[in-house]
C-alpha cells in the first residue's frame, strides 16, 4: 500500500487566506521546527500543527496568513529559511570541530 | 499635617523607553527560564514575531540575524563522546536533533538469528534479543537497506558465526562477544530441499547469495567486521552444553527497534544562570557555601577579614534548588532565611548543552553531521512533495 501523496493541502472555504497542510509520515519532530519558524514570519496570524492520533504517523499544520501573503507561500518561505539555516548550522559545527581538533592535537 | 507626596511628574518629561530595545524585565522574561522553589516558570517560547511590536522591538528572525549571533563550542571530544555548546538556536530545533540521533540514523544490528543447535539454559528467543542488542563496528553508510523481498546479498547483510560448546567435565564457561565470527563469504547454512541436488558439483544454496566476499572491498579488507566491545557476556554454559548458530545484521532505525539506535544516549539542557540578588557576606555566605552539592558558589576575601558569596561554576548547576530552599524545622522561627530573597536561579532559553554518548558504530561529530542531514532531507521532502 503506497502512499503516493506525501503532502495535501486544503484551502480553508469559510476564512480567507487559510489552509491546512496534511504531511504523511512525519511527527512533531518536523512539525514543531516548521511551526517556530512560521512565527517568525511576519506576515502569518496563526500557524500550528498538531498529530491527530499519537498511533497514527502523520500530522496537520494550519496556517492563516494577512492578505499580503499567501499560506503556500508561507509554508515554502519557512521550509526554504530553515534549509539554510541547517547548512549554515552544518558548517559552523564543521567549522568548531576542525578548529577544536587542530588546537587539541597541539597541546602535548 | 502634611503627607509626604510623590512628586508628580507629567507625561511629557517622563524618560525614554528607547525604541528598538527591550527593557530589563522584559528582556529578562523574553530569554530566561526563571526557577522558583516549586516549579520552573516561564518556560514559553516568545517566538511569535508581533510578540513586542508596541515597543517597537522586532521580534522575527530574519536569517542574517540568525547567522550573526549562532555559535557552537566544543567542550569535550573524545572516541565514544562529546559535549558541546549550540547558543542561539531555538528549543524546537535542540529537540529535532536529539530525536533524530535517538530514532532516525541507521546502524547495522544483528535481525536474524538461524539456530543450528542450542543445548544451553538461555532460550533461542532469548539468545537471539540479546545478540541483536550488541553494538557492532560498522560504518552503516555502506550497506544498503534490505525489506521483505530482497534477497540477503553483501550489500545489506553482514553475516557472524557463534559455535562454542563446553567439554563434560570442565567448569562453566562464558560464551563472550569476541566469540562472534565474521563470515565475509556470507553464510554457510545450507537450505534445504526436497529434491536431490541435480548436479553434485554445484554449491548448495545457502541462506543468503554473496556474489563477492566482502573482504575485498576496500573498506573492510584491513578493518574486520566485529562486535564493538570483546567482553559482553552472551550466555554461559555448563559441562556438556553447545551452542552453534548464525546471524545475520541488516540495516536499521531506532524507530523501529531500540538495538538500531546509534548513541547510548544523547540528551542537552539549557545553560543555568545563578544570579546573587544581594551581597551576601559573613556566616550567610558560608552556609551558602556549604549547601550546594555540586560546589556553585565559592568564598572570596575582600580585605580586613570579611568574606563574600560568590558564583565560581553556574555551568555545574543541577538545578536541585537546595539554595533557594526556605529553611525548615531545622531552625528557630526567627533564625529562618528565606533564601530566595538572596539567590535566583534562571536558565538560558537559547542557549543548549548538548551530550553525545556514541555505542561505536560511528564516531560522535559524524553523528550530528548525519543527523543534521537527515533533518535538511525532511525539510526538502516536506516541500517537494506538495503537488
Amino acid at each position: 500500500m503506497q502512499i503516493t501523496k506525501r503532502v495535501s493541502y486544503e484551502r480553508d472555504t469559510k476564512i480567507i487566506n487559510a489552509a491546512s497542510f496534511t504531511i504523511e509520515r512525519e511527527d512533531h519532530t518536523i512539525g514543531n521546527i516548521v511551526r517556530m519558524q512560521l512565527h517568525r514570519d511576519e506576515n502569518v496570524l496563526f500557524a500550528g500543527y498538531k498529530l491527530p492520533h499519537p498511533l497514527k504517523y502523520k500530522i496537520i499544520i494550519r496556517i492563516h496568513t494577512t492578505s499580503q501573503s499567501s499560506p503556500m507561500q508561507a509554508y515554502n518561505q519557512a521550509i526554504n529559511d530553515l534549509d539554510k539555516e541547517l547548512d549554515h548550522l552544518k558548517n559552523a559545527f564543521e567549522a568548531e570541530l576542525a578548529r577544536h581538533s587542530g588546537s587539541q592535537s597541539r597541546q602535548y | 499635617m502634611e503627607e509626604e507626596k510623590t512628586p508628580k511628574i507629567s507625561v511629557w518629561n517622563l524618560p525614554d523607553v528607547p525604541k528598538g530595545k527591550l527593557p530589563a524585565h522584559l528582556e529578562l522574561q523574553r530569554t530566561r527560564v526563571i526557577c522558583t522553589p516549586d516549579a520552573a516558570t516561564n518556560t514559553e517560547n516568545i517566538r511569535y514575531s508581533g510578540a513586542y511590536a508596541s515597543m517597537g522591538v522586532d521580534n522575527s528572525l530574519r536569517l542574517g540575524h540568525f547567522r550573526d549571533n549562532f555559535r557552537v563550542e566544543v567542550v569535550r571530544l573524545t572516541e565514544d563522546d562529546m559535549e558541546f555548546d549550540m547558543i542561539g538556536i531555538d528549543a524546537s530545533l535542540a529537540n529535532a536533533f536529539r530525536r533524530i540521533l535517538l530514532a532516525e540514523l541507521p546502524t547495522m544490528a544483528i535481525e536474524k538469528v538461524l539456530i543450528a543447535n542450542n543445548t544451553s539454559v538461555i532460550q533461542d528467543e532469548v539468545l537471539a534479543h540479546r545478540l541483536g542488542l550488541i553494538p557492532l563496528k560498522v560504518d552503516p553508510r555502506m550497506f544498503e537497506y534490505m525489506s521483505e523481498n530482497d534477497v540477503p546479498n553483501e550489500k545489506n547483510t553482514i553475516v557472524f558465526k557463534l559455535h562454542s560448546c563446553c567439554e563434560r567435565g570442565s567448569s562453566r564457561i562464558k560464551v563472550l562477544s569476541n566469540e562472534l565470527q565474521w563470515l565475509p563469504r556470507g553464510s554457510e547454512l545450507t537450505v534445504s530441499t526436497e529434491k536431490p541436488a541435480v548436479d553434485p558439483t554445484s554449491r548448495p544454496r545457502t541462506y543468503t547469495s554473496f556474489n563477492c566476499s566482502q573482504d575485498s572491498l576496500p573498506e573492510f579488507s584491513n578493518n574486520p567486521i566485529g562486535p564493538k566491545h570483546d567482553d559482553i557476556i552472551i550466555a554461559k554454559l555448563g559441562p556438556g552444553q553447545e551452542i552453534e548458530l548464525e546471524a545475520h545484521a541488516v540495516k536499521g532505525m531506532g524507530k523501529t527497534h531500540a538495538k538500531w539506535s546509534p548513541v547510548a544516549t544523547s540528551w542537552y539542557r539549557m545553560l543555568p544562570e545563578v544570579v546573587l540578588l544581594q551581597e551576601i557576606e559573613g556566616e550567610i555566605a558560608e552556609e551558602l557555601v556549604k549547601k550546594c552539592p555540586v560546589k556553585v558558589f565559592d568564598i572570596e576575601d575582600i580585605g580586613k577579614g570579611r568574606k563574600r558569596a560568590t558564583v565560581a561554576r553556574p555551568r555545574s548547576c543541577t538545578l536541585c534548588r537546595e539554595c533557594i530552599r526556605p529553611d525548615g524545622k531545622e531552625k528557630e522561627k526567627e533564625q529562618r532565611i528565606y533564601w530566595d530573597k538572596y539567590v535566583a536561579l534562571r536558565r538560558v532559553k537559547d542557549h543548549f548543552i548538548f551530550t553525545i554518548e556514541s555505542t561505536g558504530a560511528l564516531p560522535p561529530e559524524m553523528l550530528f553531521t548525519e543527523a543534521v542531514k537527515i533533518l535538511e532531507d525532511k525539510c526538502e521532502r516536506v516541500i517537494t512533495e506538495l503537488s
